[in-house]
């Protein structure tokens, strides 16, 4: 008996320790970073009251798009260690040194995207103060994310499939975990991009913020600025999104370029800018992606419907007065179903019919069945 | 039963269309003079089949309901949970029918059957006028059509269900309300079929339309369709519903429907000229109507004499 508990104890000592040389060996740490950052409680509260945690999961790191970027190619502020506190933190358009782009050979640089951010209406630096920090950096929407959420584990059979010429295991999988992630379709679905865009686009406090400031400056918003996200949820293609359906056009259909979705999704634009697909002069052209056989009068057609009467006071009268129409048919009507029960009651209709006839009662004010 | 003027016109009309001999035409007029004066008595003392015993819809036009009701139902089901989403009870009714991929199938496919459903009423209601007219046959009043008796009709029904009458009106084949519920069932259809065609080649439309207009008219369309589609489904609950199922005399429903035929206390009560039509046209109803006056004692000169004796005790 004891040798058995002897047995199962340090099996399971065994194997707490291959998980924990899992854990450290996932990713390379040559700084040693690790030696601190390793700990769940280090972190702090800092100025102003927030907690601020520093701590890295070597298990979660090590399974990301970043896994193989040493820490101080992208925090190259540090110089020593210990390191001195850190006032700005990464930019995501800093030059790898250990990365080199194979295509090019230079070092590895999100900046061509991050140009194309820049310029766009959401651009802004990693620190910003004011309006501008409303809108939302890289992290905001990029969360360098597991290489695949639904796949823990690289399937063996393809993995023994590569060994068989390219002999080393974990070159393998990490080969197959880079490129598969990348050749999945693992854009976020319709449903997700109008959530998305819907955090920041129905915050009413940030929209009116942004309204406010826009007005005092005499700067002109987007038309459907203060209603983009609750307009669109109202239009059929919201509408359908919502329910899951992904062929109606979502925010990024019409908002971003078409030629290619990966960069263009971060060159959204405002629709009075000429290279927003929503400027009066490529209204009819992004229309035609979905509607093929879309014209000028179809570009008319309002995609944010509103029955706000600031948003459209004609749908605005229009809808009420549908609605009080429909309201006073229902009541006439009815009234009408009751006047005509009360009366042919009181002439002494039965309810149902029993033995060929619904008139067995008393009645009140006419002539009554012959018995 | 002294027939009013209208009424006798109705029977003169109907014994010339159906070609009536000498004896039938004296049989019908003697027949006519033997029911009590009373309507009421007389619908109130006939003996009626729950599944009906007058002929009321032909075949076609009861498929033509059949077509309407399953596709509106339907219709009804899979659409409104799109337009009201917001609703707590849209997005379990959207997926009991399989979710937006299937529901939007379903919708579109039941759209061509009940606009199936509208064409084959046409032709079918285009093709039976004609004959009609063509063997001389075709009466406006006995139509759906609305004529000005129609509003005189409600007035008198109205007065009748307040207690200011001891009768109702001498209704027709269709009565006030039926051509109510026809009109507003036709223009419904209408409004749905444009507007839902308005959502599906909206395309289409706006290259038809001016440029002033084709933002407006989609617009319009994209109210019209989710509120005549409660509208109707409401008045199909709380109106037509209960009038064909829930109405004292109608419960548990009206069998007109699945038969064709309207029961003979329904036909004199709310369609008494039809009745008459029916007295004509019919002669096993003429029988009927013969025996149940001797029977029950109804003629003219029986209910005279019962009234007497009812005041002398």
């Amino acid at each position: 008996m004891r040798f058995f508990a002897r047995k199962i104890i340090s099996s399971i000592l065994f194997l707490m320790i291959l998980m924990q040389s899992n854990l450290v060996s996932s990713f390379e740490d040559d700084s040693g970073c690790l030696l601190c950052h390793k700990y769940p409680k280090m972190g702090r509260i800092d100025e102003n009251g927030v907690k601020r945690s520093y701590y890295v999961m070597p298990g979660v790191f090590g399974s990301t798009v970043h896994r193989n970027v040493p820490c101080t190619d992208c925090h190259n502020y540090i110089k020593q260690l210990p390191h001195k506190p850190v006032k700005t933190g990464v930019s995501c358009n800093t030059e790898c040194h250990s990365i080199k782009n194979p295509a090019t050979g230079k070092n590895f640089s999100h900046s061509s995207v991050y140009d194309k951010y820049k310029g766009s209406v959401h651009g802004r630096e990693k620190v910003e103060q004011g309006l501008d920090s409303d809108k939302p950096y890289c992290i905001t929407c990029h969360t360098n994310p597991i290489y695949n959420p639904n796949e823990t584990e690289p399937p063996k059979r393809i993995i023994d499939r590569c060994v068989v010429c390219h002999e080393d295991r974990e070159f393998v999988t990490n080969w197959y975990k880079h490129t598969s992630r990348r050749i999945r379709e693992v854009k976020r679905t319709p449903t997700e991009i109008v959530q998305l865009c819907s955090n920041c686009h129905s915050d009413e406090s940030l929209l009116q913020r942004h309204e406010k400031a826009a007005s005092e400056e005499g700067r002109e918003l987007g038309r459907k600025f203060p209603i983009a996200v609750e307009s669109y949820n109202e239009s059929f293609h919201g509408k359908v999104t919502k329910y899951g359906f992904t062929k109606a056009a979502n925010c990024l259909d019409c908002h971003a370029k078409e030629d290619n979705y990966y960069m263009n999704v971060h060159d959204i634009r405002a629709s009075r800018d000429p290279e927003s697909p929503m400027h009066s002069s490529n209204k009819v052209e992004t229309c035609r992606k979905c509607h093929t056989y879309a014209d000028e009068n179809y570009a008319e057609l309002d995609p944010h419907p509103t029955s706000k009467k600031a948003g459209n006071p004609f749908r605005y009268y229009a809808n009420i007065i549908y609605s009080w129409v429909g309201d006073i048919v229902i009541v006439l009507l009815i009234s009408m179903a009751l006047i005509e029960t009360i009366g042919r009651r009181r002439d002494g209709v039965s309810w149902s019919m029993r033995k060929g006839s619904s008139w067995w009662h008393r009645s009140s004010k006419s002539k009554d069945r012959i018995v | 039963m002294k027939l009013s003027e209208e009424a006798s016109k109705v029977v003169e009309t109907s014994m010339r269309m159906n070609n009536i001999d000498e004896n039938e035409r004296n049989e019908i007029i003697q027949l006519i003079d033997r029911m009590p004066d009373s309507r009421v008595t007389l619908y109130k003392n006939v003996v009626s089949n729950p599944i009906g015993d007058l002929p009321r819809y032909s075949i076609h036009i009861r498929i033509q309901h059949m077509l309407t009701f399953v596709t509106f139902l339907t219709l009804a089901f899979t659409g409104l949970p799109i337009a009201f989403m917001d609703h707590v009870w849209a997005v379990p009714m959207n997926n009991l029918v399989g979710g937006i991929d299937v529901s939007r199938i379903i919708h579109r496919t039941l759209a061509s059957v009940m606009i199936f459903g509208m064409v084959y009423h046409i032709v079918y209601i285009a093709y039976t006028t004609a004959r009609l007219i063509l063997r001389g046959k075709f009466e406006l009043q006995r139509s759906i059509i609305p004529i000005l008796k129609d509003v005189r009709d409600f007035k008198l029904d109205m007065l009748y269900f307040a207690g200011k009458r001891d009768q109702r009106p001498e209704m027709d084949k269709f009565m006030y309300k039926q051509k109510i519920h026809y009109f507003a069932a036709a223009f419904g259809n209408l409004v749905m079929i444009i507007s839902g065609s308005s959502f599906i080649f909206p395309e289409f439309w706006a290259a038809i339309l001016p440029t002033s207009m084709a933002s407006y008219f989609q617009e319009m369309m994209r109210l019209s369709h989710p509120h005549e589609a409660l509208l109707a489904l409401l008045v199909i609950a709380f109106w037509h519903w209960y009038n064909v199922h829930l109405a004292p005399g109608r419960f548990p429903m009206q069998w007109t429907f699945l038969t064709g035929k309207i029961t003979r206390e329904h036909q004199i009560e709310e369609h008494f000229l039809e009745y008459l039509r029916n007295l004509v046209e019919l002669p096993e109803e003429r029988a009927y109507l013969h025996n149940l006056l001797d029977a029950r004692e109804l003629t003219v000169d029986s209910i005279e004499g019962l009234e007497a004796v009812g005041e002398t005790q």
